[in-house]
């Protein structure tokens, strides 16, 4: 097949330190908000990290609705004009609220709390986290990364194995 | 950006999407996976149906394979509704994709189904800056079990123009699900073995 090498930018690499760094954020932010659950996500819905414990919530389900109700949310935005997507999603339930706000234009911020809290608190403060992260994201990007060490050819006959493990037929 | 490397949580993050005209089986290609992998290594399936059961937004599942040096691959499946009229939804699914199946419905009267289907799939795909020329994708010929089937070689020289490997399936009965999977997890992850 024909496999075109020019795609160098099709993956991105998370640093241990950015990561640490992101928890430590969240850390603040769930302990300034009494919120229940915090999870950070990338647009495509993979939970990059979260904070806070939610019994018997699938935090990668969670991450992928949110990621995908956010992306239809943008078409809602640009059919009425728009020129980017609304700002945040807000879900009002019974027991608890979500608060979904977007990180630059790749991650994504949800915040589960108890209705108790109010809102105009958690706006103020998942805002201020989201741009202390998306700061951080933008200085990552801009260093360096390499990933050889993980790849190398090793790592084709261990997947192999791996997958005939899983998918045994 | 799409492949997310989290070296934080040791994870690598792929998303596979299954793509087809409406009724193809790609659905039943993921409660096929979902019921045959262990619940410790998966997450629930989710599907956002219509009230006559047919995918409205996407299903959604997410695996997770073993420990590879250290990092732990975790691997999302989306299916994308099928139907003509859902056009904005697959877009939607398909940004960030990493890998594609193709599930094309082998009935003889479902051809011109497959084809709008894949040059739909390619339309959306330039969209995003990319094409089925260089993204890692596999076709799944399915229904093999039907009547009125047409044979393999007709569907390669209609739908097969890259010549990506393809599958023979009867995904209800659970037939060349696995290995079509299988298949698309390898190729993806060679593209990145590739780029780094």
């Amino acid at each position: 097949m024909d496999m075109n090498k020019n795609i160098t930018a099709s993956y991105f690499i998370l640093s241990e330190n950015a990561y640490n760094e992101i928890n430590r954020i969240l850390e603040e932010l769930a302990l300034k908000t009494r919120a229940d659950l915090i999870i950070f996500s990338d647009s495509n819905g993979y939970p990059i990290t979260s904070q806070g414990n939610f019994p018997d919530l699938d935090t990668s389900v969670m991450a992928s609705l949110a990621a995908n109700n956010f992306s239809a949310t943008a078409e809602m935005a640009s059919l009425l004009g728009e020129a980017e997507n609304f700002k945040y999603l807000f879900h009002e339930g019974e027991k608890f609220n979500i608060y979904i706000s977007n990180v630059g234009y790749n991650y994504i911020l949800s915040v589960i709390f108890k209705k108790e809290v109010a809102i105009g608190l958690i706006r103020i403060m998942a805002n201020k986290a989201g741009e202390a992260i998306h700061e951080l994201l933008n200085r990552e990007q801009q260093e360096e990364q390499t990933s050889t060490e993980l790849m190398d050819s090793e790592f084709s006959s261990l997947l192999d194995k791996e997958l005939d493990k899983l998918l045994k037929i | 950006m799409t492949m997310f490397i989290n070296w934080g949580s040791r994870e690598i993050n792929l998303k596979i999407v299954y793509y087809g005209p409406g009724l193809s089986g790609k659905t039943t290609n993921l409660q096929f996976i979902y019921n045959h992998l262990n619940p410790e290594l998966r997450s629930q399936l989710v599907t956002l149906n219509t009230k006559e059961e047919r995918t409205l937004y996407f299903d959604f599942m997410q695996m997770e394979l073993g420990e590879i040096k250290g990092h732990t691959p975790r691997v999302s499946l989306y299916t994308v509704p099928g139907q003509v009229y859902y056009a904005f939804s697959r877009k939607i699914i398909l940004r960030g994709v990493d890998g594609i199946v193709f599930v094309a419905d082998s009935q003889k009267s479902r051809m011109v189904d497959n084809l709008d289907s894949l040059l739909d799939l390619e339309n959306n795909l330039s969209e995003m800056g990319q094409s089925l020329k260089r993204i890692p994708w596999v076709i799944q010929y399915n229904k093999r079990d039907l009547p009125r089937i047409a044979p393999v070689e007709v569907l390669q020289s209609k739908l097969n123009f890259y010549g990506v490997p393809y599958f023979e399936s009867i995904a209800n009965r659970g037939m060349g699900v696995l290995s079509t999977l299988k298949s698309i997890i390898k190729m993806v992850l060679s593209d990145i073995h590739t780029l780094v």
